[in-house]
């Protein structure tokens, strides 16, 4: 199991290397230049030739990422040049957002998924399984964007009964606050990661049902909910695959509900760090990202090993 | 987007914060509360939370790094200069009003300023403002060495202070600034050279003045999320009287559809550039849209270096072809005016009896086919998807396709994103090859940006419009400190740069803000900038 671990970990270098390589490459080929996005069109050609130097801007490129990446190995990510800070300053607030409402989603994308499918399974054809599985149908099939909206329109506009963004409010709010905040966009980025789920389970959980396993465990006269919870067990892997990509999906995937809830994450940090060609903040926000991938790719196929031995043995 | 009916929500919002109420312990209050019933009866008080379209500025002076936008809203908050825009009327260009300064005078030579600064002013943290600070903070922007000097507050400084030659204290209370041309618009410039309290600049050192800046400004900053959010609060001390508000809350809120729903849901209480789809929603919600004349042009820059664009015919046949007044009202929603001329309303250019251009098609194609193009050309345009101020740059640039094609000029639309379009733009080229480039601008806001934009061999000449009568009007404009004279020979350069239609001119922005129901006392100047002291918030 050691081993296994330390395999995947050792792999995930190189792949961290390239992201970063081919993104700093990406961003300082792209036409914009960060000086002029930073100081306006107004500022003198010798003002922003002496800004871009004192940035290095105007040293080769591969001198420009060899430095990046012997200051990234030692922890600094350098500083940013749209608001001149440490881009770590910027990143790992950020990132506490970020996960706050990824895990938050994500936590509605395992539990919805986990007892629509379920009960799809277990009541084949039956109310239950028609309901869920339109339920299921619709958080795939409804665009994202519109679904955002529209829960913006209804909880917030119309009932104000939730904020309709930000993650608090200014001077003040109880304890609730924040949760408060966190409902709606949780919502809007879990429905199509949690329609997913609960068709994967649903159909892993049923071809469980439907092998010779429960019959088996029967005759051995075990009682029905530890059969079930065996079918359940036997089911999980399946989970636990959908699962990782869903959370990989959701730690992606929640940039246009950052921008539409003005939820201040990475998504939004990095579109900006983008917009004003922000090299420094694009390059740690991308190796961030790229190291929360890998982890949690390696998280995954771990806890798989742990669940299913096949896995394990096979490697 | 999808909107509710809202001329029923009072109703059905009753009947359902009762059946939710087992559900959702708390409804969320709409701001005011409490604060708005004491506030009924003093008129002041309650806590103004302002959705600002872009991200929020570095509140360290004048790094900000956010546009005027993030200037209005943040900058002019916090601090002033020794000088300050009246931003208290509606009625006419805001003028340059005393600030830190009472009077100034200036020596023939129109560069030696004497100001007489304000006594009795106190930074927020207390400590007095003086002849001093003045230094102190002209050091700090332009003198390299000296203890507080960056390289970023140098960079800064250049776009309003690279003038300065000069600058001591001549005792009892005044200041000499010495400029190295005479100019007439220091005074303008002296606005955003943005005076904080020298104490706290060297308590906090250049890297924590930003998280506790300092200045003389009505409202007192409090915290930030960097970027985010910035909270303010009244200062109490300001020498103008204290704001009648008791907090001030700058929140970034990028998209459009955000700033309207935190608008209509009670998040905000004022919103910059509302969609204009939003407007009729937002209004038949109660919200105010203020809108006003300000230094803006949406504009097409022809590059008259090749050929058709080179005939000034051509150049006058497409403006004569667009159907401003639709644009503005039907697309834009009365969110912008029509701009008949170079100059936009709301500035010192502009001439009331100056419009040329008006909306005719016929008069389009005989110019075309005077200038040997009867059946029209193809031809190219760059627009950026976004950017400061450009408002709906793609969608008002088909409508200007459209009409451009009803005369024969068929104009392929390139898009852009606006950092690219820039760094081109620097170079003078046009972004993608094009012949011309669409995008906004301010002209006289800051004066001493203009030449960037006007005038032969200007840094940004993607034009290459060159007339040397301009040049000439500009830089004696530029360097007279009297207004008339200003206003006479700025009138004359931009009614040339209106006949001559080196730019397709196509509207004028209105800046329109929403506004709650309960915030009151919101002047909607002739300016960038707002001054937030007469507003208050509650029922």
């Amino acid at each position: 199991m050691r081993r296994f671990v330390l395999k995947r970990l050792l792999l995930a270098v190189p792949t961290l290397f390239g992201v970063t390589a081919v993104v700093f490459a990406t961003v300082a080929l792209v036409p914009g230049d960060p000086v002029l996005a930073f100081l306006g069109p107004g500022a003198s050609p010798a003002a922003r030739h002496e800004l871009a130097g004192r940035l290095g801007l105007d040293r080769p490129l591969p001198e420009r990422y060899g430095d990046w990446l012997w200051h990234a190995l030692h922890g600094d990510l350098g500083a940013s040049i749209s608001a001149q800070r440490p881009v770590t300053q910027l990143l790992l607030p950020a990132c506490g957002q970020t996960l706050l409402l990824a895990g938050a989603a994500f936590a509605l994308v395992i539990t919805g998924g986990t007892v629509l499918g379920a009960i799809g399974a277990l009541r084949p054809r039956g109310l239950t399984d028609r309901l869920s599985g339109a339920l299921s149908t619709l958080s795939l099939s409804a665009p994202q964007y519109s679904v955002a909206l529209l829960l913006i329109a209804v909880f917030a506009v119309h009932w104000h009964l939730l904020p309709s963004g930000g993650t608090h409010t200014p001077f003040g709010g109880g304890p609730f606050d924040v949760p408060r905040h966190l409902v709606l966009p949780a919502v809007a980025s879990a429905l199509v990661p949690l329609g997913l789920t609960a068709r994967v389970f649903r159909a892993a959980l049923g071809s469980v049902l439907a092998s010779e396993l429960p019959d088996a465990l029967r005759a051995r006269g075990l009682s029905r909910t530890a059969v079930l919870r065996h079918c359940l067990h036997n089911a999980s892997p399946a989970l636990l695959t959908i699962g990782g990509l869903q959370l990989a999906y959701l730690l992606e995937g929640v940039v246009f509900v950052e921008t539409l809830f003005s939820w201040p994450g990475l998504g939004q940090l990095l579109y900006n760090a983008l917009t004003a060609r922000d090299l420094p903040l694009v390059e740690g926000g991308v190796l961030l990202t790229a190291v929360f991938f890998v982890g949690v790719n390696i998280l995954v196929d771990t806890a798989h090993a742990a669940v299913d031995p096949r896995v394990r043995s096979s490697r | 987007m999808p909107s509710p009916r809202p001329a029923r929500r009072r109703i059905r919002a009753g009947a359902v914060a009762a059946s939710c109420a087992l559900l959702l312990t708390a409804a969320t209050g709409c701001g005011g509360g409490s604060d708005g019933a004491r506030a009924a009866h003093t008129g002041r008080g309650g806590t103004l939370v302002v959705g600002a379209t872009g991200s929020l500025p570095n509140p360290d002076t004048i790094l900000g790094g956010a546009g005027y936008e993030g200037t209005a809203l943040v900058g002019f908050q916090i601090y002033e200069g020794l000088t300050r825009y009246d931003l208290s009327k509606a009625d006419a260009p805001a003028p340059v009003a005393p600030a830190l300064a009472t009077s100034w005078q200036v020596a023939e030579d129109g560069k030696t300023w004497t100001f007489t600064l304000r006594k009795g002013v106190t930074f927020q943290d207390g400590t007095p403002f003086d002849a001093a600070a003045v230094v102190f903070n002209l050091d700090r922007y332009l003198k390299k060495g000296s203890p507080h000097y960056t390289a970023a507050l140098g960079a800064a400084a250049q776009e309003y202070g690279s003038d300065i030659a000069s600058y001591r204290t001549l005792g009892d209370g005044r200041v000499q600034l010495v400029t190295t041309t005479a100019n007439g618009h220091f005074t303008d410039d002296l606005t955003h050279l943005l005076i904080a309290s020298p104490a706290a600049v060297r308590r906090y050192g250049p890297d924590g003045f930003r998280n506790h800046p300092v200045g003389t400004g009505p409202f007192s900053f409090v915290s930030q999320a960097a970027g985010q959010e910035i909270d303010m609060a009244a200062n109490p001390r300001y020498w103008r009287g204290a704001p009648k508000l008791d907090r001030l809350v700058v929140k970034a809120l990028p998209d459009p559809a955000a700033r309207s729903a935190a608008l209509l849901s009670g998040g905000a209480g004022l919103i910059d550039y509302p969609n204009p789809d939003d407007l009729p929603r937002l209004r038949s919600a109660g919200a105010r849209i203020a809108t006003n004349s300000y230094d803006h042009l949406w504009y097409w820059i022809l590059d008259q270096s090749t050929a058709p664009w080179s005939k000034p015919q051509v150049r006058q046949a497409a403006n004569y072809a667009i159907d401003r007044k639709a644009i503005a009202g039907d697309l834009l929603g009365g969110t912008a005016g029509p701009a008949y001329q170079a100059a936009p309303p709301g500035t010192l250019a502009h001439d009331p009896h100056g419009d040329v251009y008006s909306y005719d098609p016929a008069k389009a194609r005989r110019l075309l086919a005077e200038a040997g193009y009867p059946h029209g050309f193809s031809t190219t345009v760059t627009v950026p998807t976004a950017g400061s101020g450009n408002l709906l740059p793609v969608p008002i640039a088909e409508a200007v396709q459209r009409d451009l094609a009803a005369v024969g000029i068929k104009a392929a639309i390139r898009t852009t994103d606006w950092s690219s379009l820039l760094s081109s733009e620097a170079k003078g080229q046009v972004p993608l090859g094009s012949q011309a480039l669409a995008q906004s601008t301010t002209l006289f806001q800051s004066e001493s940006l203009l030449p960037l934009f006007l005038g032969t061999g200007s840094p940004f000449w993607t034009g290459h419009y060159s007339d040397p009568a301009v040049d000439g009007l500009i830089k004696e404009a530029s360097a007279s400190v009297d207004p008339a004279v200003r206003q006479r020979d700025y009138r004359q350069a931009l009614d040339r740069v209106t006949r001559d239609a080196p730019w397709l001119f196509v509207v004028n922005d209105r800046n329109p803000r929403a506004l709650a129901p309960d915030v009151h006392g919101f002047v909607q100047p002739q300016s960038w900038f707002v001054d937030l002291t007469s507003v208050w918030v509650g029922k």
